[in-house]
């Protein structure tokens, strides 16, 4: 398969992911219960995969929904605007909120995204990230629960992407530098 | 996995083993049949189908993208001629691509149909469907399925990204629900 040749290392196993998910779901099974009836918010695409395997480990009723957001462009990176291309089925006023993300890196897209939920009147808010790479971080986001902290170095798969590619790898790897220097 | 069985819950369908199983078996035959073809799209249809791409992406040996739509209904009226309102098209062109929608589960036929015609008109390199749950006997208008995951009776059936009003969605495994819960 080509795309392990890009591959330099693996930073967490399958296996390793799966029973730390499995903690961050017990985690998440004693905060809420049925009657908060939590919806968990997974902004596409990268949390799909962390989303689905996270909310296998759920026992409370629950629901999910999703959004999807774009960057405008250089200008606007620094203030985490993103523009919503789909945004939430649910209206969330007085409800509890559960960000699912797969990474916060620079943490300026999810402070956006939390101050625009917020805006809505949620019950309570909380955010759920499998990774986080903390020596990125340009404005503190509140993290409730964080599976790995990762160096900063160019992580693919498990939803995790390089130009849409990688995204699939059931475990998390270091991308090769000669793969995203090449300037493709 | 201990995750008890609510009570709205007849009996479990499809287990997760099951389904486990067939999911690879599928990802098998699409990592063959796709093997040495370049630009692979998988399009996802949410929010259905959000826990069998994520196990069917992870199994697969061929390089892909991994894209999703979501649609709503316009109303009743709208059913016969299968008419989706499209609130989130792809993000990247499929023109010229190798298109591969995936849907959780296969009814009427109406939506994966306009869906199909929706993509053909956008011009592939080709065009397949992957459907995890077909329910035959509701059947309205005949859409080829390329890859099916199982055939089942009619029965309303929830969990592995089905849902009944966003309930079940995301139990482990297919469970039929109980008729008291939606009559």
């Amino acid at each position: 398969m080509g795309l392990l040749d890009d591959v330099a290392k693996v930073l967490i196993s399958e296996e390793t992911l799966q029973a730390r998910t499995a903690e961050l779901g017990q985690a998440v099974n004693e905060i809420y219960d049925d009657t908060d009836r939590p919806l968990l918010v997974c902004v596409l695409k990268g949390a799909f995969m962390f989303l689905a395997d996270l909310t296998r480990h759920l026992e409370m009723r629950h629901e999910v929904d999703f959004m999807e957001v774009s960057s405008y462009g250089a200008g606007t990176r620094s203030s985490g605007v993103v523009r919503i291309l789909l945004d939430l089925e649910r209206n969330i006023q007085g409800r509890h909120v559960l960000i699912v993300e797969d990474i916060v890196d620079s943490g300026r897209t999810l402070d956006y995204i939390t101050r625009n939920l917020q805006t809505r009147g949620p019950a309570s808010m909380r955010v759920c990230t499998l990774l986080s790479k903390p020596s990125r971080r340009e404005i503190e986001v509140p993290l409730d629960m964080v599976g790995f902290e990762v160096p900063d170095e160019f992580v693919v798969g498990y939803g995790l992407d390089f130009a849409e590619e990688y995204r699939n790898l059931p475990f998390i790897g270091v991308l090769k530098e000669e793969v995203y220097q090449s300037g493709e | 996995m201990n995750k008890s069985i609510p009570n709205a819950i007849e009996r479990v369908l499809l287990d997760e083993e099951t389904i486990t199983a067939r999911v690879r078996e599928l990802a098998a035959q699409i990592s063959a049949d796709y093997a040495g073809l370049d630009d692979l799209v998988l399009v996802g249809v949410l929010k259905g189908a959000f826990i069998f791409m994520a196990d069917l992406a992870r199994r697969l040996t061929v390089a892909h993208h991994v894209d999703f739509i979501a649609l709503s209904s316009y109303n009743r009226d709208a059913v016969s001629t299968g008419a989706v309102r499209l609130i989130m098209d792809t993000r990247t062109s499929v023109t010229g691509r190798n298109v591969l929608v995936v849907e959780d589960i296969l009814d009427t036929g109406h939506t994966l149909d306009y869906l199909v015609r929706t993509f053909r008109a956008r011009n592939p390199a080709s065009l397949r469907t992957c459907v995890l749950i077909s329910k035959p006997e509701r059947r309205q208008v005949k859409v080829p399925i390329d890859y099916l995951g199982f055939e089942i009776p009619n029965e309303w059936v929830v969990g592995y990204g089905l849902d009944y009003a966003d309930r079940f969605r995301t139990l482990p495994y297919i469970g039929v629900l109980k008729r008291e819960v939606y009559e």
